[in-house]
């Protein structure tokens, strides 16, 4: 019998208990419509995540006195104890770093900001070298001027703003020239940053960048400087981070077995990090679907026993008719190899709205252009993945189908 | 002339012959002769009765004729096969092609249209399915039930049902129609309508086995077989 009429057949008498047939395969539904919704919603967030980080730029880095990444209380607590980086490190980095074509460092703090009677708060207020916009993604200005070396040298009260901030109090107002209060420190507005949007939620655009010598002379200095690299090529990009490592442990006097007390994150450190999360992620969907996948065959293979025990009559009907035992267990094989599948067409229809919704849901929380796309290949694999599952379930109640004695099956009440 | 000599079965002038058939049960410890030693044989567009009470065999032995069973011992030759060393896939294939069944319960598939039953065997002789179509078609028109086809079962009354069974066992032009108590589930008029139905594809030419224990239905039939503990009793003639 050839395998149309087969897949005919299973369709009539799956057709002919829907509901059944629905609830049997409810279990793989739901196994194949939380792979592919979990697959679907780890890469939008891959691609959201690498989009963000190559943001960083490529040949960029950063020394920071702690590690972007935190994974314990003990941790913390050990990486509070490293030295801050001074602004004397950061003018050594800058003198002995051949490979590096800028060397630029920043420290921040938060702080609310004013202007007349509006408030803006917890306003990212950000002490930055004049060539710190240039260094990673360079950040664009709408308005007004960068920092120049000459504010710096002579810590003016000068700040450039995010749109946020403009957003809060200038509205239509031309922002520069205006004066704002920064923790209560007057700061002259001399330029407004290109507007960024939000990562996870969190606005790129609150900020107040304030040259770094006024930063200091106006929040403190006892706080670790941020030093942010630009390496001159992409070949000197581990030739920049090892010179700028040398030049800090020579100047903390590190022993040669001493771990270095500061952290060098690259975007692509920070990738590996996702990744290595987003691999932990894929890991348990694939055993919880796995779980859930044998307990649909069961629950298939189940169905098609009863199906078969129901049935004893019409194989009976059919063997007499000139069925041989192949074309009764090719029937009831494609019948639960049509149930699964079937069941996992369903899932990825249910996957495609679910992960719509949270896409959706999601993209609205962190305000930013988000998707969560079914990829073909994931529905491929899960329709192909659910009816090897009723394969197998199918394999033996259609053994038994098969081997029914015709003399037997049409005596069957 | 060497006439009593059993031809061998290549040679076999009868449609059926049956020598020597047994057939044994093994009920636990114990073995259940169903048939005993059966003999006979049958032409071509004969129509036969198969009678005998409850426990005689018949039921055993029209399994035998119908190819659903092997004996466990003797032979049976069909149009000059020998049947009875056939395999399974053979037997289903002689069961495909020589004979129809008419059941006593219809046995059609029951979420199937009338069309679709009769369509059925010729699904497993591997049919193309626009022939299918217009064979299970002009079945149905050969027992009136063109304006049914598209009736399940339980839109048909058991007349109807009836005869949508015997289009579907005639539609692969079977050798045998092999009828089990065809009337067993039918009021008398309704028997009497698909008896008619099975005299008039006796004068068409086709070869009638039936079946049953009612005696006023064997009347239908030309020749008269009578079982008896797996014996044959009688074996009667009328012209």
């Amino acid at each position: 019998m050839p395998i149309w009429e087969a897949v005919r057949f299973a369709f009539a008498s799956l057709r002919a208990a829907k509901l059944r047939s629905f609830l049997t395969v409810l279990g793989i539904l739901i196994g194949v419509a939380s792979v592919i919704a979990v697959v679907a919603i780890t890469q939008g967030l891959d691609e959201y995540v690498s989009g963000q980080v190559l943001q960083l730029g490529s040949k960029s880095f950063t020394i920071s006195k702690l590690p972007a990444v935190i994974t314990s209380r003990q941790m913390w607590e050990e990486m509070q104890k490293r030295r801050d980086i001074t602004v004397a490190d950061l003018d050594v980095v800058r003198s002995v770093c051949e490979a590096c074509s800028e060397v630029g460092g920043s420290s921040g703090t938060g702080r609310t900001a004013k202007w007349r009677d509006i408030k803006q708060e917890d306003v990212s207020v950000l002490g930055v070298t004049e060539n710190y916009s240039r260094i990673g993604s360079i950040r664009e200005l709408s308005a007004g001027r960068h920092l120049i070396p000459d504010d710096v040298d002579h810590a003016r009260p000068l700040a450039v703003i995010g749109s946020d901030l403009v957003d809060a109090f200038f509205k239509e107002l031309d922002p520069l020239g205006k004066t704002i209060l920064v923790g209560g420190r007057p700061l002259t507005v001399v330029g407004v940053a290109a507007k960024k949007g939000s990562v996870f939620g969190n606005s790129q655009d609150n900020f107040v960048w304030v040259p770094l010598t006024t930063f200091r002379k106006l929040f403190g200095t006892q706080r670790s400087v941020t030093i942010s690299v630009e390496a001159r090529s992409m070949a000197l990009f581990e030739t920049a981070q090892e010179q700028c490592r040398v030049a800090l442990r020579s100047r903390r006097h590190l022993g040669f077995s001493r771990p270095d007390d500061f952290s060098v994150e690259t975007g692509e450190s920070i990738l590996d990090l996702w990744t290595t999360f987003t691999r932990n992620i894929y890991i348990v969907t694939f055993v919880v679907t796995a779980i859930s996948l044998i307990v649909g065959g069961i629950v298939v293979m189940n169905i098609m026993l009863v199906s078969v025990t129901e049935r004893i009559r019409e194989i009976g009907v059919r063997k007499a008719l000139g069925a041989r035992r192949s074309d009764i267990r090719w029937q009831f094989l494609v019948e639960a190899m049509v149930l699964s599948g079937l069941g996992g067409l369903l899932g990825v229809v249910g996957a495609a709205v679910f992960s719509w919704i949270l896409g959706t849901v999601l993209g609205h929380i962190m305000s930013a252009d988000f998707s969560a796309p079914v990829r073909l290949w994931a529905v491929a694999l899960a329709v192909l993945v659910s009816a090897s599952v009723g394969l197998v379930s199918g394999i033996y109640p259609a053994a038994r189908a098969a081997a029914l004695d015709p003399v037997v099956a049409l005596r069957n009440e | 002339m060497a006439t009593t000599l059993t031809p061998t079965a290549a040679e076999d002038s009868a449609h059926i012959r049956t020598t020597d058939l047994w057939r044994t049960y093994q009920m636990g410890a114990e073995q259940i002769h169903a048939l005993r030693g059966v003999t006979f044989t049958i032409q071509a567009n004969e129509y036969v009765a198969i009678m005998g009470p409850s426990g005689s065999g018949k039921s055993t032995l029209m399994n035998l004729i119908g190819c659903l069973d092997s004996p466990t011992q003797g032979s049976y030759v069909l149009r000059g096969k020998t049947v009875s060393e056939m395999n399974d896939d053979e037997l289903a294939a002689i069961r495909n092609r020589e004979i129809g069944f008419v059941f006593q319960t219809f046995n059609l598939l029951p979420r199937a249209s009338a069309l679709h039953n009769v369509e059925l065997p010729m699904v497993y002789a591997g049919i193309p399915r626009i022939e299918r179509l217009e064979r299970a078609r002009h079945a149905l028109e050969m027992v009136d039930l063109a304006d049914r086809a598209n009736h399940k079962p339980n839109e048909l009354s058991g007349g109807q049902r009836q005869r949508v069974a015997v289009a579907r066992a005639l539609v692969m032009g079977p050798s045998i129609l092999l009828a089990d108590e065809p009337t067993g589930n039918l009021d008398t008029a309704t028997g009497e309508d698909i008896m008619r139905l099975f005299g008039k594809l006796h004068e068409s030419g086709n070869t009638i086995i039936l079946v049953t224990h009612e005696a006023d239905i064997a009347l239908h039939a030309h020749r008269t077989i009578r079982l008896r503990d797996g014996h044959i009793e009688s074996d009667e003639r009328r012209s």
